[in-house]
């Protein structure tokens, strides 16, 4: 009778261990991306347009949005929670696709209760420093690149909430689609600019090194607009090349796992050994 | 409320960092509702494509909807006397604001049509839809005209709810204007007004709204001549009052700090306006027969929704200076409320020099 228990204490946690250690390992197996990474591919086929077969090949990182911290009213009632990026680099320029579900398509803003769709990716001015994710700070600018409907694309400049300001010319094209039905209908967005794009205050893609980006989305419909918008934190283009830096995910799962293992051991041993005095 | 002026040459409170601030009196009792300040101020500011529906002076009849429709139960404004939380507002819907008509004037111009001028469809609302309508049973039924503009407040909640700071009142007299360079269409200005008169250009995609009409005051007439702002200088009876709040020897200081007969609107609202009203003294109600009964014609109450609690006290103010004047003797406010000297009920040059 003890020694059945005993065998069962010892087959469960050696089963529990087991089933930890493999999602352990699996997770980064599944997902060998750093946290926060958007993965660039080399610019091969045609990208230029928001349906282009060119982007079937390029791999989509999914970036979580939440409501952006807001003094305007209802900035808590944001409605879009993920967008799909996509990035890639060649012939001289940068391509991103932006791909986000919204039921309803709003381009006008041709009535006073009207509001556009809009959405906006964002970089540091300076690449080599991190500015502060709500449009920058004074010290630390952002450049913003701005799509909505209405106005169409805009290259804005911004060192703080509230300091947005529109460049006179954007160097910035933007083409947009909206596809799809119901709660499966998607905006599509392609963003393309020149890596160099010549001017003060724009943001350089770096060649060498990783650069930032952060995300925006408004959804007309439902009054957002200005700080009442569904945000992303800073992700980041790894062009640094080379060795990827450290993996962090893979990494934080493999001690979460040693972790797990450890205790479910401890807890096995000390059952074990409870059961073993009681006798 | 707002500091003193720190120089101690006046008594009156203006905004914080403002020196001077514009301001307006309107006697109720003149307006004959005949929309010309309506037009003179269309045709100089509001004529573009997007501004079509906008009407930054408005004439509307109370007791009645006004112009946009329901506009006193839109929200805006300041929940408290400290003016730190403001009230959340609306932005009123197109249909309530009303929309240009289309008329048969082809038809009837060219193609022979017998049929009456009208409009072609959609007319179910619009500024004045509601004219001349009022309220009360005859034959005590009353009505009165209401002339409308920005009141470029002390405390403007619309350049609070702003987060670009693109609408802001202007130093050297308090003008709320909306820079049109900063604005970008997000109209928290629209909803944040509890006057709801910040408009929103359906073209340009930014907000606008009254100027004063600056230009005229600033002394950019052909000849360099400083004008009054057009709605006033082109009313036929005459009954604005143009001039700055702390202007001590002006009229329109007399009028709202030492007699104490003209009043803001809705002052509930906390924004503390300086577009101020002489309220309306009507003729008392009558009998089936034509009998004058001691019975004020236009409630009570309602004038005290209109312009809060002091309207007793001015409307009182008003009745013992009239008796004064009746019986002979001198009444300062009789006179002022009569001026009919154009250099004296506008008075924008005072502080030039200053």
């Amino acid at each position: 009778m003890a020694d059945r228990d005993h065998r069962r204490t010892v087959l469960a946690a050696a089963a529990v261990t087991l089933l930890v250690t493999l999602s352990a390992v699996a997770a980064p197996m599944a997902s060998a991306r750093p946290a926060h990474e958007i993965p660039v591919s080399p610019a091969t086929g045609d990208l230029g347009e928001p349906t282009a077969d060119g982007w079937d090949d390029v791999p989509a990182a999914t970036v979580a949005l939440a409501s952006a911290p807001s003094s305007v009213p209802n900035a808590d009632q944001t409605s879009v929670e993920r967008v799909h990026v996509q990035a890639a680099r060649g012939d001289g320029r940068l391509y991103l696709r932006l791909q986000w579900q919204d039921a309803t398509r709003d381009v006008s803003a041709d009535d006073p209760r009207e509001f556009a769709d809009s959405v906006a990716v964002q970089f540091p001015v300076n690449a080599s420093s991190r500015p502060p994710i709500a449009m920058g700070g004074p010290d630390n600018r952002v450049n913003v690149w701005y799509w909505s409907p209405p106005t169409g694309t805009e290259e804005l400049l911004a060192g703080g909430a509230g300091s947005t300001t529109s460049f006179p010319e954007s160097s910035v094209n933007a083409s947009a689609v909206h596809r799809g039905s119901g709660a499966n209908a998607t905006w599509t967005v392609v963003y393309t600019r020149e890596l160099d794009a010549a001017g003060e205050n724009r943001t350089t893609v770096p060649e060498t090194r990783d650069l930032d980006v952060a995300f925006a989305v408004w959804n007309g419909s439902n009054g957002e607009r200005s700080g009442q918008k569904a945000v992303s934190e800073w992700h980041y283009f790894p062009f640094s090349g080379g060795p990827e830096g450290p993996p962090y995910q893979a990494l934080l799962w493999s001690v979460a796992g040693v972790a797990i293992v450890g205790v479910v051991a401890v807890t096995a041993f000390g059952v074990h050994r409870a059961r073993g005095g009681m006798r | 409320m707002s500091s003193q002026q720190e120089d101690g040459d006046t008594h009156v409170n203006v905004a914080d960092g403002i020196d001077h601030q514009v301001a307006m009196v309107m006697d109720l009792n003149k307006c004959i509702g005949c929309q010309t300040c309506t037009i003179a101020c269309k045709s100089l500011w509001t004529e573009d494509g997007g501004s079509e529906y906008m009407y930054w002076n408005n004439v509307e009849t109370k007791p009645g909807e006004g112009y946009p429709r329901g506009w006193e139960d839109s929200g805006g404004g300041w929940q408290s006397e400290d003016h730190s939380e403001r009230q959340p507002g609306e932005i009123p819907s197109q249909e309530d604001y009303g929309r240009p008509w289309e008329f048969n004037h082809s038809e009837i111009m060219y193609e022979g049509s017998d049929e009456p001028l009208r409009p072609r469809e959609g007319a179910e609302w619009g500024p004045n839809w509601d004219e001349d309508q009022g309220a009360g049973e005859y034959p005590n039924s009353y009505y009165f005209y209401l002339p409308r503009i920005c009141n470029h407040c002390t405390h403007p909640s619309c350049v609070e709810a702003c987060p670009r700071s693109a609408i802001y009142k202007r130093e050297e007299d308090g003008i709320v204007l909306v820079d049109q360079d900063r604005c970008r269409g997000y109209r928290y200005c629209v909803e944040g007004c509890p006057y709801k008169k910040v408009y929103y250009n359906t073209v340009s995609k930014k907000s606008e709204k009254c100027i004063f009409c600056y230009p005229r005051i600033e002394g950019e007439g052909p000849e360099g001549e400083t004008f009054a702002p057009a709605c006033a200088e082109e009313c036929p009876p005459q009954l604005r009052l143009v001039g700055f709040l702390d202007d001590e020897d002006g009229p329109i200081y007399k009028l709202v700090e030492e007699y104490e007969v003209a009043l803001p609107l809705h002052p509930e609202f906390r924004t503390q306006p300086n577009v101020y009203y002489i309220p309306p003294y009507a003729p008392p109600q009558h009998t089936e027969d034509g009998e004058t009964v001691d019975v004020e014609r236009i409630p009570r109450q309602y004038l005290r929704e209109l312009f809060g609690d002091r309207v007793d006290d001015a409307l009182d103010t008003i009745k013992r200076e009239k008796q004064r004047a009746r019986q002979g003797d001198d009444s300062e406010l009789m006179e002022l409320l009569q001026h009919k000297n154009p250099a004296k009920q506008y008075r924008l040059e005072v502080f030039e020099d200053g």
